[in-house]
Formats: C-alpha cells, sequence, structure tokens
C-alpha cells in the first residue's frame, strides 16, 4: 500500500499525545526568594509544576512549604512586610508582578485550606457567591454550575435535598468537599490544597483523595501534606523542603521506595531530630 | 543510618533481620549436613536433617508474620521498606533451601543397602563445596548489606551451572556402564539437581541484598550455564 505523505500520520506520536496526560509546566519557579520581615523563609528555590498532574510538597513544620503555596495564591501580599524576590511564571505570566490583579490570579488558582472554611450561609450560596465575582449567570445556569461542582466534588447526593440550609450543619468532611467544589465552581486551572484532610477522619478523607484522583483529569493540583502515605497515594511528583530549601523533587514512585538524598529519607522515614 | 523517632520501630527492624540471620545459619547447616549424610551414608544425620527442616519453616511464617505486621502498623518507606521486602524475600528462598536439603536427605534414607561406589558421590560432593561457600557469602552479604559480595556470588553461579551439566553426563554414563548403578545415579541426578537449585536461590538472594542496598532491581539477565537440558549422551556402540 502506497499513502501520500500528506495523508501519513505519525501513529505512535499521536497515540502518545491523546493517552498521556500533558507535563508541561504550569508553574515556573525562578530563583524564588522569600521573607518574612528579616526572615528568610524561601532561599533560592527552583520548581516545575507540570500541568494536569498532582504534585505533593511535604517537609517538616517551618520548611517553607506552606509560603510556597501562598505565594501561588498571592496571599502574601495581603501582609506587610513579607516580600518575594525571583520569578514565578503562571502560563508566562509573572505572579509576583503587580500587573496582574489578584483576584484575577485567584480565580485562577483556587486554594483549599486545612480547616474546613465555609461561609456562614447556605450551600448553594457558598458556591454562587464566587462565581457571581466573576461571571454573570442566570438562574439557569447558576443552579446548573452549582450542581456540576458538588457533583464534581462527589458531595451532590448528600446536599441536594438541603441546598438552602446552612453550610454551617454539614459535617467537617462535607464542609470541606463544600470548600473543594466552591474552589472548582470558578473553574480554576490551577487547586491548591493545603493539608485538606488533617481535620478528617478517614473515611472523608479517602473520599477527598478519590475526588484529587479525579479533578487531575482537568485541573492542575498542588498538595501540601503532613501524611507521607498521602503524598505516595496521590501525588504524581513529590517535592521535599527542609529550613526554607528545596532539597528534592522526584516522582512519587522514586522518592518513596528509593530516595535520592539523605535528609529525604530520613525525613519520610522517621529519623528527623 | 541515624535511628528512628520512634525506637520501637527500629527494634522491629532490628529483630527482623536478626531471625533472617538465624534462619540463614539453620538453612545453611541442613544443607551442609545433608551432603554429609549422602557422603558418609550416616542415616542418622539424614534423619536430622528432615526433623530440623520444620523449625526453619517455622522461622520462614514467623519472619513473614512480623513483616506484615510492621507494615501494617508502621507504613515503612523507602530503606524501611526495602528492609522488610528483603526479610521476606530471603525468608522464602531459605525456606526452600531447607526443603532442598530434606529433600537430599530423603534420598539417603532411599539409598540405604544399595550398591554405593564411592567415585560417583564424588561430583556431587565437589559441587556441593562450592554452593556452600556461596550460601555463607551470600549470607554473610546480607549480614552486613555488602552490596560487592553479594553480586560476586550473583556471577558466580554460572560455574556450579558448569558443575552440574558435566556431572549430568558423567552420571548418564555411569548408569549405561553398569545398571546397578541406576538406582543410585538416579537418586544422585536428583540430589545434584537439588544442590544445584539451592545455588539457584542463593543468587536469588543475592539479588534481593542488591535491591535492599541500592533500591534497584538488578534486571540484568544472569549467565545461565546449565545445558543439562540439552544434553544426550549415546550409547556405546
Amino acid at each position: 500500500m502506497n499513502f501520500a505523505p500528506e495523508t501519513s500520520i505519525d501513529i505512535a506520536s499521536a497515540v502518545n499525545r491523546a493517552t498521556a496526560p500533558s507535563a508541561e509546566a504550569k508553574i515556573k519557579v525562578e530563583k524564588l526568594n522569600f521573607f518574612y520581615g528579616d526572615n528568610h523563609a524561601l532561599k533560592n528555590i527552583n520548581f516545575e509544576i507540570p500541568e494536569k498532574r498532582v504534585t505533593a510538597m511535604i517537609g517538616p513544620s517551618g520548611c517553607g512549604k506552606s509560603t510556597l503555596l501562598r505565594i501561588f495564591n498571592r496571599m502574601y501580599q495581603l501582609y506587610p512586610g513579607q516580600r518575594a524576590e525571583g520569578k514565578i511564571l503562571f502560563d508566562g505570566a509573572d505572579l509576583l508582578s503587580k500587573d496582574l490583579d489578584s483576584t484575577v490570579v485567584r480565580s485562577r488558582i483556587g486554594m483549599v485550606f486545612q480547616k474546613p472554611t465555609p461561609f456562614p450561609m447556605s450551600i448553594y450560596d457558598n458556591i454562587a457567591f464566587g462565581v457571581k465575582l466573576h461571571e454573570r449567570l442566570s438562574k439557569a445556569q447558576m443552579d446548573e454550575r452549582v450542581e456540576w461542582c458538588l457533583r464534581k466534588a462527589a458531595i451532590w447526593e448528600e446536599t441536594k435535598d438541603r441546598l438552602h440550609t446552612s453550610a454551617l450543619g454539614m459535617s467537617g468532611g462535607q464542609q470541606q468537599r463544600l470548600c473543594i467544589a466552591r474552589t472548582i465552581a470558578v473553574r480554576p486551572e490551577v487547586i491548591l490544597l493545603d493539608e485538606p484532610t488533617s481535620a478528617l477522619d478517614p473515611i472523608s478523607t479517602s473520599k477527598i483523595e478519590d475526588l484529587i484522583d479525579e479533578l487531575k483529569q482537568e485541573f492542575t493540583i498542588v498538595i501540601v501534606t503532613h501524611n507521607m502515605q498521602q503524598a505516595a497515594r496521590c501525588a504524581d511528583i513529590t517535592s521535599f523542603f527542609y529550613l526554607g530549601e528545596l532539597i528534592e523533587v522526584a516522582a512519587s514512585n522514586e522518592i518513596f521506595t528509593n530516595p535520592r538524598e539523605a535528609r529525604t529519607r530520613d525525613y519520610i522515614t522517621g529519623r528527623f531530630g | 543510618m541515624t535511628e528512628h523517632i520512634v525506637s520501637s520501630f527500629d527494634t522491629d527492624l532490628k529483630e527482623l533481620g536478626r531471625r533472617v540471620v538465624e534462619m540463614g545459619g539453620q538453612s545453611e547447616r541442613l544443607v551442609a549436613d545433608s551432603v554429609q549424610a549422602l557422603v558418609k551414608r550416616d542415616t542418622e544425620l539424614a534423619q536430622k536433617v528432615i526433623v530440623l527442616d520444620g523449625p526453619v519453616d517455622l522461622l520462614q511464617r514467623e519472619i513473614e508474620e512480623k513483616a506484615v505486621l510492621i507494615i501494617a502498623r508502621r507504613q515503612p518507606l523507602a530503606g524501611d521498606l526495602r528492609e522488610i521486602v528483603a526479610a521476606m524475600r530471603i525468608a522464602n528462598d531459605l525456606e526452600r533451601i531447607g526443603d532442598l536439603a530434606k529433600n537430599t536427605a530423603k534420598r539417603v534414607l532411599a539409598l540405604t543397602g544399595e550398591f554405593h561406589p564411592q567415585k560417583l558421590v564424588r561430583g556431587v560432593e565437589h559441587m556441593s563445596t562450592i554452593v556452600l561457600e556461596q550460601l555463607k557469602v551470600v549470607l554473610d552479604a546480607y549480614a552486613t548489606r555488602d552490596e560487592a559480595r553479594a553480586l560476586e556470588v550473583w556471577q558466580r553461579d554460572g560455574e556450579v551451572d558448569v558443575l552440574y551439566t558435566s556431572l549430568f553426563r558423567e552420571l548418564l554414563t555411569y548408569m549405561m556402564e553398569d545398571p546397578r548403578n541406576i538406582s543410585l545415579c538416579t537418586h544422585l541426578l536428583f540430589c545434584a539437581k537439588n544442590i544445584e537449585r539451592i545455588g539457584d536461590h542463593a543468587t536469588n538472594v543475592a539479588e534481593t541484598i542488591h535491591y535492599l542496598v541500592t533500591g534497584q532491581l538488578l534486571t540484568e539477565e544472569r549467565p545461565k550455564q546449565d545445558t543439562s537440558s540439552l544434553t544426550s549422551v549415546a550409547f556405546p556402540a
């Protein structure tokens, strides 16, 4: 058989493109230094966060991982005396430059905190509130959006009959999943999770881990966790921070069976003193 | 390596390693005794080997239970995880080694009263000397986490294979020479195969040590020189 050159397709690469999720860097951190006043909290961090993957950040308390997460979300700008140097490229735009509007940044990079933080309003309004800031939707469109994100966050079945009751009446695990739903309601590209399950029971934890697995099809996820097994289970890539430095980044498969750095090994095997 | 913050974790791991070493000593002993029993036609020693395989099996179960419990309790990672996986694998190999020694001992009992020319047994004895040495080195390598020595064992197994193949030919020839040799030679052939298999298990242990120390699986194919499956000896005309 003779194919004309214009119809010939490189099948192998086409299959690769179709099946392998893209691994391009969504966020690129370059020579980042961060200061809380005089305290040098992050030291010369160079780091890439690949698109549509789960990246975990681990390390002992005070190592700077939450700080980094907060810089991605521009939370540090709320406090005087905190400053960042270097570059954080988000799809090519520098997150640290003043030209970018923080509200827009936060709609594209959502964040979920350690403790569930539902607003003191109904479940429905918890979600609609953020959406209204960015988009004008009809009632029907808004209903659709609320259902979509509650379904995505695996909490629709539990909430569909009580959408207009207070979110504060939900259990901790449900509240956390509501916060995740609220985060994805504005259709961000990146979701930052700061110890999302540390206050939850094992069942709620499993549900959220299941959710993370589901969400990485569409979103880029960064998770800070103190639970090694959680990082091993959920993350494609794991980074280890210690005293403001990035010590090691590797595929989770590798870092949890055969870490290269002695400090990483000591930390994940519980030998730090 | 520094110690764990939870000191009982260290105690658990040390205990696990200690039992593997103990089990190694016991199975090494069984192999040596089974060959002795064969060479000396010592049925009493053979009986002892058969009985003493029991405690080795028991140790293997204990190691496995302990390893599973540590995994459940401590969710080990990195080197700790490899330590536990290695203990389980090595215990499996040692258990098989014990079984093979026991099988050789049983054959000694079957051979009592048989026609038993010493020269036929020599080859098996010679092969077992090398295998015992291999076993000793690999168990030392485990105790000292010496990956280089483990690799030596891994590479040297070809020698055992070559010996086994030539022994196979030799025994076939003896059988052709005199039909009275057949019973003994067949049993000896199985004994030789047992010992050759013990050598293979020693190389498995070597592979496990390599993984334990480096975190890498030994994917390279080991040079195999056992060609006995392809060997035939023509009947003298």
